[in-house]
């Protein structure tokens, strides 16, 4: 191909005087020929725009001249230079980590493309050098960086863009990103939106070098990237190339052969294009008329814009306000201004509108046309002040902030800051102007501005200066300082302390050459000023806020630090945390990152030292240190134990909502062997159907029959659908027992029948709710599909009643899915009016729209447009318009009438909703409708704030169930047309598409990171164990996980055996018993041999994984294995945040299990007496598992291990751990006798019982053993939490009296929760509610609390 | 409680503009009582402040002042006061330190 480029621009060469004479006709022909074969030309229907924009230099249009300069290409790596780069990867597990930390930064990015339609340059370039500095970026970072660097960066010029995305380009080559077609097909675009000359020719030579193939994107943009220069030669050239490969041409390519004509100087046949097009078959959509209005604009022919814009409005098409900026643009730039006002009289200033016109407002500023600009940001509309904020409307402080980057003039600066306040759009324009030239430290245009001000009488103070004199001062300029210092003269403001202080003199190296300085300027420096210099070697100063010199202060120790890093800990060590926080606040970004090896170092040695912080100020340091650009430093470890504790708070949190395990076995009740026998008996013959069987057994052994036995019989006698047979059942069975309840399945099963039959089924809701049975998961099912066999009875009177009682009775919330079976009915028999008359009943009486989709496409099929109306009206009545809009949408849609299916997701406002189209798309791929989900993909193209990769996955997923590749290739192109950034998992699925097809994949496939087989399978049968609560599939899952040899968390398989027995499967149960046993005893060596596999293959096993493996091992009295672990995970341990008492308790417990109660005692013992510091270390996890295992022997000791240290060694933590874990255990006597002999009680601390889980009984106890307990409002505050977590409003008001009376305040967080308290049990609150949420008066709580002392 | 000196009734104020100078927010604050101290801290090396500021009542009364007034607007700009709930560490720990 690109050789075929080559001949042709050599033809073109010789043979263009001869060419440009007949170049219209010739070109015609050209079309006419290629069209004739293409077949189906709309087969792919979403086209990008090829958005053409700016100036163009006529003279620079010819042809394949020598003007394509060089550069362009010289950054493209051939495959050898690909392989030959040295790729010295880490292991594949640091490398998934990597990646994952970079997640975060191209979220960002795509989200302020996806809000804004534009990134920055400074977020680009951070993430940019985020990638670079830890390497290794994958093939979608590195095309949302490419894809980033073209009109995506209004506020930079089209030279610097390319030039940025050249830099990328190498660098990430060299970093070893492998690029693929998708690659250089958002070059080309970011060429083409940068307006980048280059040789087309050579751009495919690359691809081919690189061994890339071209696609059809490839062709369209470099037709483009011809058309763009006027080059219709070589467009047509590319043309015929595409022809003769069969690739559909498509509006896209017609819309820049408009261009390309126009830019030849040939308009006439640029108009001729359209009805080219309508000849082959496909409509002039609007991007077409863009190109022609664009074509126009450059030529500054208002007539015929005008006259376009009218032919628009005549067809069904609309064009954005979007499109119409393009025209402004074109205007401006092409030097018809004049013409502008018009044009912007024809917005709609729709949706997006203020991203869009800020985004052309930053272009034309950035090409030097603000004026145009600021008649743009005049139609702004003007934001009233509302009454939470006060402020005053502050319209276009993006515009005065990129003119001062941009370098406008200062008289334009002030200029458009006048008009800005003459037309109310902004309060303080002139302030915002200074700000913004104080925060570029732009001296000039900031002095040039506070003059303005001043002449309009405005203050000008001492501060405002600081953020010149700051940056002056870290460059340690005397001589900018100075020119400050004049200007502040000028504008007669008289520097004070703090300017000399803190900027002025720290600038000079010493205070005596200040001094002279500052004479010459004449500035009275008042000598005590100097002492802020001297403050740092002189400690007897006289007494001054401390606070002047605390910077200093801190500044000096760090000095110190510096010289001898050793033994440094302030006296205090408590406020150590505090001091670390100001440290940093203190020191500047630089600073930080130039010491940030000795900050290291320093931090290391306090963490040795034993020093902790508290979680919230780690939050506030984190918070800096991310600002500052240093997120290495929060790894270390002092740091890192908080982020562990950070990371528990939240799992803990989020623990405590697991659904609790479904309740024990009825079987223990059975006593007596007969019964038993009789049991199985009677579910033996129920499980073979036997009808008669099982009611002559019970005939015959009537005194034998228990409740469990009437369920079965009720239950299969509902199946054999005999209503009399089950009601006198269970009667019988209330005879015998009143209080016997059937389980909730068995009674949905009497309901089938009984309405089946259409008896009584009133009286089974009634006395169901007397029951307190509760319909819920797959019993709603079941109710579901009684009310859908009453539906198909046609008997509205029975369903209506059944819905109703079923809905006022409470049992079950009236869902969409339940109301639906009274619209099915009328839907089944066709009558539209009527399913829409039970809609409307429906939503009137349940708020729900059961099957409105389903009625509208009835209706919309049926043209009854009255009823449609009806239909509408309604809903855009109770739910809003945006529903009905999307409702329509999606009936439209479902019947195939996409005109109208346009039309509407083309009205003005419209948003996306994800979860709607999400609904549909799920809809089509469930019932494979390809068409309806494609064309939902294409006409929501244009939808504002609509996630492309998002539909695009979608339609992946329709292909991948189709197990159709060559679509799915199609839909990849479609999205380089798009210029869509597919998300990881896209890519994944769609290698997986081609894997599974036998394809090549033509792109590097993300790596996935494979998690943990014990984990994935546990959290696979947990997960089917919770959602369906079906123990069946849960046990298949099991026995498949056994099948392949792999074992399952232990608690997985308590939890299944206790499904398997509810369900009454006792077989399957003791089956899952025995698995567990073989599984657990064998897995351990497995487990282990795994782990070592697992760091081979440089996988990084996860923290729980190992914690549950060590864990086995201690209780296996596995010691050497626990040893192996180790040292096997010590070269990973910085990494992987592991505690080290993981291994210190469990090789305790280990040698406790194996009988070696001294050695272990040895080794706790000597954990507290030979180190300094213990705060850290727990054993209270030791102490857990041998009150568990009611080992007294070992808890004695134990126990009087943890008073002798108390006594001997004042180490308190292990005795405090025993008492709570007394508590916790309600051992209180023990509590009781640990508080007298070890003198715990002034040990506690609130920090402890905040620790633990909220526990009434614990708290209680510990209430009862300490009276006098310090910190009561802390304990009033759990209690509290306590009371309404059990939902007890009792006991809750209880406290709230004894609070009052013994004169205590209780803080806003436990109000909050009494009133909730209150309201729930529909009681009036008693005091006033504090208003704001929960988390507000957590957080402010915590806020409070953040001083709270850690010592001890 | 401990001697009466050590009281303190100090406001939080945030959403301060930048235009506004530790002399400015002393001032504006000085009209509802006597102001013992005003701290509105500086990023040293932007050279701005950092949006907000404590500000220290020798007494009770006008602390009181500055809270009930609503809303609190200095040049066209809101602020947010509120009372100072977080006092700081030092200052809690004596308390500790006297009442145990």
């Amino acid at each position: 191909m690109a050789a075929l480029l080559r001949s042709a621009r050599a033809l073109n060469l010789s043979a263009s005087p001869l060419l440009q004479i007949k170049r219209t006709s010739n070109h015609r022909q050209t079309i006419s020929r290629f069209y004739s074969r293409t077949v189906g030309g709309r087969g792919i229907g979403v086209c990008s725009r090829q958005i053409i924009s700016g100036s163009f230099n006529v003279k620079s249009l010819s042809p394949c001249s020598s003007a394509w300069p060089c550069s362009g290409t010289r950054y493209y790596g051939t495959p050898a230079e690909q392989k030959v780069v040295a790729r010295d990867e880490p292991s594949l597990g640091v490398r998934n980590k990597q990646s994952h930390q970079f997640d975060w930064a191209l979220a960002k990015l795509d989200s302020s493309v996806r809000r804004t339609g534009r990134v920055t340059k400074s977020l680009l370039q951070r993430i940019f050098h985020d990638i670079c500095r830890t390497g290794y970026p994958s093939g979608n970072q590195a095309l949302l960086l490419l894809r980033s660097c073209g009109s995506l960066l209004p506020e930079l010029p089209l030279a610097e863009r390319t030039e940025f995305a050249h830099h990328i380009w190498g660098k990430l080559l060299e970093l070893g990103a492998a690029y693929d077609v998708s690659h250089y097909n958002a070059l080309l675009k970011v060429y083409l939106q940068n307006e980048f000359k280059f040789s087309p020719t050579e751009f495919l030579a690359k691809m081919e070098a690189a061994n890339v193939q071209p696609n059809r994107v490839t062709y369209q943009r470099l037709i483009a990237a011809y058309c763009q220069v006027g080059d219709i030669e070589g467009a047509s050239k590319v043309l015929g190339f595409m022809k003769s490969k069969d690739l559909p041409i498509t509006e896209a390519v017609f819309n820049s052969l408009v261009t390309g004509h126009s830019r030849a100087g040939d308009m006439e046949s640029a108009v001729n294009i359209l009805s080219v097009m309508r000849g082959t078959g496909i409509d002039p959509g609007p991007d077409t008329y863009l190109a022609l209005l664009v074509a126009y604009a450059e030529k500054g022919d208002m007539d015929k814009i005008k006259e376009t814009l009218n032919q628009v409005e005549n067809t069904d098409i609309s064009l954005m306000d979007r499109d119409l900026m393009q025209v402004v643009f074109t205007l401006t730039v092409a030097g018809h201004q004049q013409h502008v006002p018009e044009v912007l009289e024809h917005l709609r200033h729709d949706g997006g509108f203020v991203p869009d016109a800020m985004n052309l407002c930053l272009s034309l500023i950035t090409q030097g046309h603000e004026s145009t600009a600021f008649m743009l940001l005049k139609t702004f509309p003007s934001v009233q002040a509302d009454s939470q904020n006060s402020n005053g409307p502050d319209v276009g402080n993006f515009f005065l902030r990129h003119c001062v980057n941009t370098n406008k003039s200062p008289e334009e600066l002030v200029g458009f800051c006048k008009g800005l306040m003459d037309s109310n759009l902004h309060a303080a324009p002139m302030q915002f102007t200074l700000y913004c030239a104080l925060e570029a430290k732009k001296m000039a245009p900031a002095i040039e501005v506070m003059k303005t001000m001043k002449e309009e009488g405005l203050p000008i103070r001492p501060h405002y200066f600081w953020p010149l004199l700051a940056q002056h001062k870290r460059d340690q300029n005397t001589a900018g300082t100075l020119e400050v210092l004049k200007a502040m003269q000028e504008l007669s403001t008289e520097p004070d302390i703090d300017t000399y202080c803190n900027y002025v003199l720290r600038t000079f190296p010493s205070v005596d050459s200040a001094r002279t300085a500052l004479a010459v300027l004449g500035c009275m420096v008042p000598h005590w000023s100097f002492l802020g210099l001297s403050a740092v070697s002189s400690p007897s100063l006289p007494a001054i806020d401390i606070g002047v010199f605390r910077g200093n202060l801190i500044a000096a120790y760090f000095l110190l630090v510096h010289v001898c890093t050793g033994n440094l800990v302030p006296p205090r060590p408590e406020n150590m945390a505090y001091f670390l926080y100001h440290l940093f606040d203190g020191m500047s970004e630089t600073e930080v990152q130039a010491k940030e090896e000795v900050l290291r170092e320093y931090l290391q040695q306090l963490h040795k030292k034993g020093i902790c912080i508290p979680v919230n100020i780690y939050r506030g340091i984190r918070n800096i240190l991310d600002s500052h650009h240093v997120p290495e430093l929060i790894k270390v470890p002092l740091l890192c134990n908080c982020y562990t504790e950070l990371n528990q708070e939240v799992a803990s949190s989020s623990h405590t909502c697991l659904p609790s395990l479904p309740a024990g076995c009825s079987h223990s009740r059975v006593q007596q062997r007969t019964a038993l026998i009789f049991k199985r008996l009677i579910s033996a013959v129920c499980a073979e159907e036997n009808l008669p069987r099982a009611l002559e057994l019970k005939a015959e052994h009537e005194d034998k029959m228990s409740p469990s036995c009437y369920a079965l019989l009720i239950n299969l006698c509902c199946r054999h659908d005999n209503p009399e047979e089950a009601l006198n059942l269970k009667r019988e069975l209330a005879r015998m027992d009143s209080e016997a309840t059937l389980d909730v399945n068995k009674y949905m099963s009497l309901l089938r029948v009984l309405s089946k039959h259409n008896r009584l089924e009133v009286d089974i809701l009634k006395e169901m709710k007397e029951k307190d049975v509760v319909v819920k998961d797959t019993a709603v099912v079941l109710l579901f599909h009684t009310f859908s066999a009453v539906a198909l009875r046609g008997d509205v009177a029975a369903l209506r009643r059944l819905q109703d009682t079923t809905f006022a009775l409470g049992l079950a919330k009236p869902t969409s899915n339940l109301c639906s079976p009274m619209v099915t009915m009328y839907l089944e028999k066709g009558d539209f009016a009527g399913a829409l008359e039970a809609v409307m009943e429906c939503e009137t009486q349940y708020h729900q729209l059961p099957r409105i989709h389903d009625v509208l496409c009835g209706i919309v099929k049926k043209g009854d447009t009255e009823l449609l109306q009806k239909a509408m009206d309604f809903v855009s009545q109770q739910r809003g318009e945006m529903t009905v809009l999307y409702d329509l949408f999606f009936a439209f849609l479902q019947t195939g009438r996409y005109r109208e299916a346009r039309k509407i997701i083309e009205t003005p406002g419209l948003r996306a909703k994800p979860g709607r189209l999400q609904w549909y798309a799920e809809k089509c791929i469930g019932s494979n409708q390809m068409e309806a989900l494609e064309t939902m993909v294409d006409l929501t193209a244009k939808l504002f704030e609509c996630d492309r990769d998002e539909m695009y996955h979608y339609l992946l997923c329709l292909c991948k169930d189709t197990n159709d590749w060559s679509k799915a290739e199609a839909v990849w192109t479609k999205m380089q047309e798009e210029n869509v950034i597919p998300r990881e998992r896209t890519l994944r699925l769609l290698a997986d598409i081609f894997k599974t097809n036998n394809q090549e994949v033509p792109f590097e496939v993300p790596e996935v990171k494979q998690p943990s087989s014990v984990t994935a399978f546990s959290s696979v049968a947990y997960a089917v164990l919770y959602t369906s609560r079906s123990s069946a599939e849960a046990y298949n899952v099991l026995k498949e996980a056994e099948r392949l040899g792999k074992a399952l968390v232990p608690a997985c398989y308590d939890a299944l055996i206790k499904a398997l027995l509810s369900s009454g499967s006792m077989e399957d149960a003791m089956a899952v018993k025995d698995i567990k046993q073989t599984c657990l005893s064998l897995s351990f060596p497995d487990a282990l041999a795994s782990l070592k596999t697992m760091l081979q293959m440089d996988q990084v096993p996860s923290q729980l994984a190992l914690t549950r493996l060590v864990q086995g091992l201690g209780n296996h009295g596995d010691i050497k294995g626990i040893q192996e672990v180790a040292s096997l995970i010590k070269s990973l341990s910085p990494s992987l945040n592991m505690s080290s008492m993981l291994f210190v308790n469990n090789m305790a417990l280990a040698h406790i299990k194996n009988g070696d109660l001294e050695r272990a005692l040895e080794d706790l013992e000597s954990l507290y007496t030979q180190t300094a510091d213990h705060s850290q270390q727990s054993i209270a996890f030791v102490f857990r598992k041998v009150v568990e295992a009611h080992n007294d022997e070992a808890f004695d000791k134990l126990r009087t291990m943890a008073e002798r240290l108390c006594h001997q060694f004042a180490s308190y933590k292990p005795a405090t751990d025993l008492f709570l874990q007394c508590l916790d255990t309600g051992r209180v006597e023990e509590a009781r006798q640990l508080l007298q002999v070890a003198s715990l009680r002034q040990r506690l601390r609130p920090f402890s019982i905040s620790r633990g889980a909220a526990q009434t009984c614990r708290i209680k106890n510990l209430l009862e053993l300490i009276p006098d307990f310090a910190e009561k409002e802390l304990v009033y505050a759990y209690m509290m939490k306590c009371h309404a977590m059990d939902k007890n409003l009792e006991a809750a008001k209880a406290l709230y009296r004894r609070m009052q009376a013994e004169g205590l305040q209780m803080n806003e967080l436990s109000l909050k929760r009494l009133a909730q308290l209150y309201k729930k049990a529909g009681e009036p609150v008693p005091f006033e509610e504090p208003p704001e949420t929960f988390k507000f008066y957590a957080d402010k709580l915590k806020a409070s609390t953040l001083p709270s002392p850690e010592d001890d | 409680m401990s001697a009466p000196g050590k009281k303190v009734f100090e406001l939080f104020v945030s959403k301060i503009p930048w235009t506004l100078g530790t002399k400015e927010v002393k001032e504006y604050f000085g009209q509802f009582g006597h102001v013992r101290k005003c701290l509105l801290p500086f990023d040293k090396g932007t050279g701005f402040h950092k949006g907000f500021c404590w500000i220290g009542y020798t007494t009770e009364e006008g602390l009181h002042n500055a809270l009930h007034k609503d809303p609190h607007v200095v040049e066209g700009s809101k602020l947010q006061v509120q009372q100072n709930m977080m006092p700081f560490t030092w200052r809690r720990m004596d308390k500790e330190a006297e009442e145990s």
